[in-house]
């Protein structure tokens, strides 16, 4: 491993040179005399955990920020960089994690806006160019397309876009794959790997360690806003990294909890709904984890909120413990004991605007201990029960009186976690529970999961993260168009999961 | 917990209170705003060849200078307090009732109904009974709006819009019909009203005990727009219901994930909204007039929407913004009495004052979420320290909207 400064192997100057950058946010030190060296034609990993400074350093060299310390030296030229402006023009563009892009209008006119080079607007030749553009690094992306039916992974592709029209040589993407499932990450690498062709370069901001392994040509990790080490994935490993960004040793197979399994908990039989879900038919035991693995689209969401009652079955059965609960509202479901990690935390799980402690009880404000016959809410029961959870959970908030969008996302989803857990429900639903969350929250999240198997109850587990599946899973099965199509014992190779996932197998049998 | 103590212990550093924090803050975003619009109305004052300080001391003096001045204040405040509590109220819940101003029409009718019908009960449950009544025809007309969103998806504002109109004719049809007057004198010509209700059923005149003009037409129905006030606080802060509905107002579908019903917690608030809005119209016709007038004051359940603006859709804030308004609307009187200004000018201050009150908060809101941010630490993790920003989004942008909407629309009435 060599240091932040070193010249590495390469002989040609550096592109970007970020010395000693400092950038403080009151009470935090974000950034710490952080060196980086961006070459040309390179994919150039920025990892480290939430909190750790990655971001902040990239708005920095973005001008989103001022540094406090230190300077950005592009193409051997000392510069100032202010605003975004100030860093297209240096030839420098980012993609942010939420996108930006006016949904009515077609691909080319988002693209051109704000630069669309005179009064008259030639449409024709606008598109044109932008195809040529796609074209050239292998972008798949319709430029007369109305970006509002775009796909995530289209609409990223469109911002990548937007960057490189604007002549950006230097390209900062912040998680990118945070976003995408594993086919669409499969594209951008694609297209990541021709604009390295191509001479771009590439700041890719991950925790996603596989996806840095594969893509980065070099690796920076950052751990409290210091750089502490620079490497190349030849020269590590996985283990290597994480533990890096940790700063201890990071388990990446947890030892599954012993359990004897009991009875069925949750039984769903022949669940249609919305043309999303066709006869789904599946069962969790007591101790069990089931893990649902199938590429995302393929009724994941449509299962998790038909079980908690988001959605009502047009046919099938829900069951939780022998009591019919299918088509039930959400209160009456909770209320029987079923627990719900959402895949969106921020959609379905926390009302960010609101308190830590104003999130820790809903779904629970009915309850007599948090409310009075006449709707008088106990706000001191309330916040000792956030209180607790905080505590109990290690969630890190300066108090309990923060609004929830002040969290890290890993913290947000430990509120959450608390609070579903907070109940014993019987069944929990976890849908995508590690989405978007560093190693460090990944393993504490997993952990929990565990803790509910031991603790006898029941799990079922929606992930597009094969990984996951296994770590946590006592039973696979496969859902595919809305479909149970296939179910696989925890050793089953991942190949056959993965046919599984395709939806194969039971195609062949129909 | 076993995975604890995976990264080293975070130091947690006692700041200063939220609440006082925020309190400074709006303070101060208050002080400014009202700086800048009294700035503004100089310039206008100053193009007129007149002294900004004389004009604006001449409105000081008309409405807070005198007993009586003080009077008119709180009169003109009443039922805007009313009218603006009842647009906050949906606005929590994320809806804009654009309809307290049919509201408090068909609650007027109501009241009116009930005056002439009950006329046998003694004046102590008299006037409880037609403020009950008058909640209650606003409730229904407010009723309307939310059934049909709840149940059809009909967009509220669209619908009370035209409820409005609806409430409109309503009021004319009554004064044609039902509640045509027969007690007028023989051959004697009179504005198209109801009979005259009996004296039992009046609310008192409050200005007699404060030594103020019986013209003001100030009631104790002033303390009943202030202790609504303190209930739709109590009502959103420290309730069951107020929580949810602030839940579904900022992310509904946390809300609903949370096993919140939507549509309940929606018909519950158009429901309250509609019954302060139905108290709107009663100082006007308990206080002042003592009958239904078909040329009674219109517009003020459109005034409720910029006063809410004014007091950040806050019950307390409210309280000062209707006073603020009232001390506004008096000054008219003193403009065209003691200068050339012309009297269009407060109705420019107001707007201008609900634009730079909504555009300081608005930059004060964001510098105090960038701060809360930092101060969590988590300002460079851009997955979700873009969060607050965003969400402030979902609503914030709407908000803004609706809040540059409105003063035009303020204007134009």
């Amino acid at each position: 491993m060599t240091g932040g400064d070193g010249a590495g192997g390469s002989a040609t100057p550096p592109l970007v040179v970020l010395e000693h950058i400092t950038k403080r946010f009151p009470g935090v030190l974000a950034n710490d005399e952080v060196d980086l060296e961006l070459r040309a034609g390179e994919v150039h990993a920025l990892i480290g955990e939430n909190g750790a400074g990655k971001s902040t350093l990239m708005r920095v060299l973005y001008g989103m920020y001022p540094a406090d310390g230190g300077r950005i030296v592009v193409r051997g030229q000392e510069v100032r960089i202010s605003s975004p402006r100030d860093a297209i023009a240096n030839g420098i563009g980012m993609v942010h994690q939420h996108f930006v892009l006016v949904d009515p209008f077609t691909v080319t006119e988002n693209i051109i806006l704000g630069e669309e080079g005179g009064e008259r607007l030639d449409m024709d030749a606008a598109q044109q160019r932008v195809a040529e553009l796609a074209e050239s690094y292998a972008f798949r992306v319709d430029p007369g397309a109305v970006v509002e039916e775009l796909s995530v992974g289209e609409e990223q592709r469109v911002e990548i876009l937007k960057a490189l029209y604007r002549g950006v040589e230097i390209l900062i993407l912040d998680e990118p794959t945070a976003v995408l499932t594993p086919s669409e990450t499969t594209d951008l690498f694609g297209n990541l790997r021709k604009l390295r062709e191509a001479g771009r370069t590439i700041v890719f901001i991950s925790h996603k360690l596989d996806e840095v392994m594969e893509i980065a040509d070099r690796i920076t990790v950052l751990r409290r806003g210091r750089v502490v080490g620079e490497t190349r994935p030849s020269e590590t490993s996985k283990a290597t990294l994480a533990e890096m960004m940790v700063g201890r040793p990071v388990l990446f197979r947890l030892d599954k909890p012993s359990v004897e399994i009991g009875e069925p908990v949750l039984k769903v039989e022949d669940l249609t709904g919305e043309g999303k879900l066709n006869g789904v038919s599946l069962e969790v035991r007591a101790g069990e984890i089931l893990g649902v693995a199938g590429v995302e689209g393929n009724g994941q969401r449509e299962l998790a909120e038909s079980l908690i009652g988001l959605r009502t079955p047009e046919s099938g059965t829900i069951e939780l413990e022998g009591a019919a609960i299918g088509g039930r509202p959400v209160f009456d479901i909770r209320n029987a004991g079923v627990g719900y990690i959402p895949e969106d935390r921020h959609e379905q799980g926390l009302v960010l605007t609101m308190s830590l402690w104003e999130n820790s009880v809903l779904g629970r404000q009915d309850d007599t201990d948090f409310s009075g016959s006449l709707g008088v809410l106990y706000i001191r029961k309330i916040k000792d029960l956030a209180a607790r959870l905080v505590k109990l959970f290690d969630i890190r908030a300066r108090s309990v009186d923060v609004t929830a969008s002040t969290l890290s996302g890993g913290n947000q989803q430990k509120l959450i976690l608390a609070r579903e857990l907070e109940t014993d429900p019987k069944l929990l639903i976890a849908a995508q529970p590690t989405r978007g969350l560093d190693v460090g929250a990944i393993e504490f999240v997993w952990k929990e999961i565990l803790d509910q198997k031991a603790a006898g109850r029941g799990v079922l587990l929606i992930s597009a993260e094969l990984d996951e599946i296994y770590a946590l899973s006592d039973r696979i099965v496969t859902l595919f168009e809305g479909k149970i199509t296939g179910e696989f014992p925890p050793d089953a190779p991942p190949e056959q999961v993965g046919i599984g996932m395709l939806g194969r197998a039971p195609q062949e049998a129909a | 917990m076993s995975a604890q103590g995976m990264a080293s212990p975070i130091t947690v550093p006692r700041a200063r209170p939220a609440w006082l924090e925020s309190f400074v803050g709006q303070l101060l975003a208050l002080l400014a705003s009202f700086g800048i619009a009294l700035l503004i109305g100089s310039l206008l004052i100053l193009a007129y060849g007149e002294n900004p300080i004389e004009v604006y001391r001449s409105i000081f003096d008309a409405s807070l200078g005198s007993a009586d001045g003080l009077g008119y204040v709180f009169a003109i405040a009443t039922p805007l307090i009313f009218s603006a509590l009842a647009v906050s109220v949906c606005f929590k819940g994320g809806m804009f009732n654009i309809g307290v101003e049919g509201q408090y029409l068909v609650a007027m009718i109501a009241a009116a109904v009930a005056e002439l019908n009950l006329d046998f009960l003694p004046g102590f449950l008299l006037v409880p009974a037609v403020l009950l009544a008058a909640m209650f025809g606003g409730m229904i007309w407010a009723a309307i709006p939310a059934v049909l969103k709840v149940k059809r998806g009909a967009h509220e504002v669209v619908t009370t819009i035209m409820l409005n109109a609806i409430a409109l004719s309503l009021v004319g049809w009554a004064l044609n019909g039902p509640l045509k007057y027969n007690d007028a004198p023989e051959g004697a010509f009179v504005d198209l009203r109801s009979n005259v209700f009996p004296d039992k059923g009046l609310v008192g005149d409050l200005g007699s005990v404060f030594g103020v003009t019986p013209g003001a037409h100030l009631s104790w129905l002033v303390f009943l727009a202030i202790a609504a006030a303190i209930i739709v606080w109590f009502l959103i802060r420290r309730t069951r219901l107020g929580y949810e509905a602030r839940a579904v107002g900022s992310s509904p579908g946390s809300a609903k994930a949370g096993g919140v019903s939507i549509g309940s917690t929606q018909i519950r608030l158009f429901l309250i909204s509609g019954a302060l809005a139905g108290l709107i119209g009663m100082q006007q016709i308990l206080a002042d007039r003592g009958y239904l007038p078909l040329n009674y004051v219109p517009l003020l359940g459109f005034l409720g929407i910029g006063v809410a603006f004014l007091g950040q859709n806050n019950p307390i804030g409210i309280i000062f913004a209707a006073i603020l308004w009232g001390i506004l609307s008096r000054g008219e009187v003193a403009l065209q009495i003691s200068s050339q200004v012309p009297r269009e000018f407060i109705i420019i201050l107001q707007g201008v004052l609900i634009l730079t009150v909504v555009i300081i908060y608005q930059i004060a809101r964001r510098r105090l979420a960038a701060r809360q941010l930092q101060q969590a630490g988590m300002a460079g993790e851009l997955g979700d320290s873009d969060a607050p920003e965003e969400s402030a989004g979902p609503r914030g942008p709407e908000d803004t909207g609706a809040e540059a909407l409105e003063p035009v629309e303020e204007k134009r009435i």
